[in-house]
């Protein structure tokens, strides 16, 4: 048989009625929100992987333009980091404001600023989508369940 | 006897100065029709509006903000003698116009349209960044609304929303700048020009997000990138940046 792929299901309180599922590298679905009901159903066919619900829970701030959402993420009952997420809203090309993005970042984040996100390099000049913002949490979140229980602050 | 009792009562209109409406303060029901205290305050309101716009009426003339060609104030004479009035052109010309406008930019596509009346409704699209509506009177500009790229233009009914502001603080400040803008180009002989003008200096907000200020050098100052387009290069600024 085929090795089995990883499939991520998502849910974003910033979008409330849909749920996203995810591949690794592979496309993104955005459904609405009675998706987890279908994966119930779809039992047979999918196995429900070892690992544990991973979440990232928090503030939303909001300063001029710019949303900006600080969580911790748990799995299970352990914290095991600190995410940060900085969206500019006016913008839908994502590779546009990079910089306007990064000069924003360094003034509170300082030495913590990420480099450019892997998603922006496929996009080209397509707009952003929710989808996109997931396929980021779920690089994160994979990046935080390799590492051991040290916590450690995980900035995307 | 009743007519010694007539003679007696007094007539009211000529005691009172406030005639008719004084009649209204002697009601003793105060607080079910309070009609004496609010006809007061409606006076006191419209004069007070009457002074103000007296003064500003003052303030503006002292700058002659006149954009079309027609002169006001020429005898009835010399009218019928028809100076060529530059607000009456016929809407094929303006369509004409606004077309060879269209294709001078290919970052930039305007769509007219005339649901209210003769006056052009233009919605251009510049590139993936912003959407501006602009209102037209014949070929002058009136208004403009700018907007972002995702956000809607259109109202319930499908038809083009002239009105409300933009979500973002950003789209609000180039809305205020592009109503300076099209304040500033001003030529009542050729309007067709300043049209143009007025495309090219909002074209170049194309790069909106992606360039710096040239007088700081950083992107974003309180929070907004450089809105503000100088009027001769083009060049990008903050608002607290410029001179």
């Amino acid at each position: 048989g085929q090795t089995g792929k990883l499939m991520y299901v998502m849910h974003n309180s910033e979008y409330p009625l849909s749920c996203f599922a995810l591949f690794e590298s592979g496309p993104c679905l955005v459904a609405d929100a009675n998706f987890d009901i279908l994966m119930v159903k779809l039992k047979g066919f999918f196995q429900n992987a070892k690992a544990n619900k991973i979440e990232s829970r928090g503030t939303r701030y909001q300063y001029c333009d710019f949303l900006v959402k600080v969580g911790t993420v748990t799995m299970g009952p352990s914290a095991r980091g600190i995410s940060v997420e900085v969206e500019y809203c006016p913008c839908v090309i994502a590779n546009d404001c990079w910089n306007l993005l990064m000069e924003f970042m360094q003034s509170f984040m300082g030495s913590h600023t990420p480099g450019i996100p892997s998603v922006f390099s496929t996009k080209h000049d397509s707009i952003y989508s929710p989808a996109d913002t997931m396929v980021q949490y779920m690089e994160l979140f994979n990046k935080i369940r390799k590492q051991q229980q040290v916590p450690v602050a995980g900035i995307r | 006897e009743l007519e010694r009792l007539s003679n007696l009562v007094g007539k009211p209109s000529e005691n009172h100065p406030l005639h008719n409406s004084g009649l209204l303060s002697l009601d003793p029901v105060q607080d079910k029709t309070p009609l004496y205290s609010q006809l007061l305050q409606a006076y006191k309101w419209s004069n007070k509006l009457q002074y103000h716009a007296g003064l500003a009426s003052g303030l503006l003339n002292q700058q002659s903000l006149k954009r079309s060609a027609n002169q006001m104030g020429v005898s009835a004479k010399r009218r019928p003698k028809a100076q060529p009035t530059t607000l009456v052109l016929p809407p094929q010309y303006v369509d004409d116009v606004i077309n060879r406008i269209d294709r001078m930019f290919p970052e930039m596509s305007i769509q007219l349209s005339r649901p209210n009346g003769t006056s052009a409704m233009l919605l251009v699209t510049l590139g993936k960044v912003l959407k501006v509506i602009v209102v037209m009177r014949s070929l002058f500009i009136d208004r403009t609304i700018v907007k972002g790229y995702n956000e809607n233009v259109y109202t319930e009914d499908g038809k083009l929303d002239i009105w409300s502001k933009s979500n973002y603080q950003v789209f609000q400040k180039v809305t205020d700048h592009a109503t300076t803008a099209l304040l500033h180009y001003q030529l009542p002989q050729m309007p067709d020009v300043v049209v143009r003008s007025f495309m090219t200096w909002l074209r170049s907000y194309i790069k909106l997000f992606q360039a710096p200020c040239q007088r700081c050098g950083k992107f974003l100052q309180e929070g907004l990138p450089p809105t503000w387009r100088d009027f001769r290069t083009l060049e990008a600024f903050h608002d607290t940046c410029r001179q």
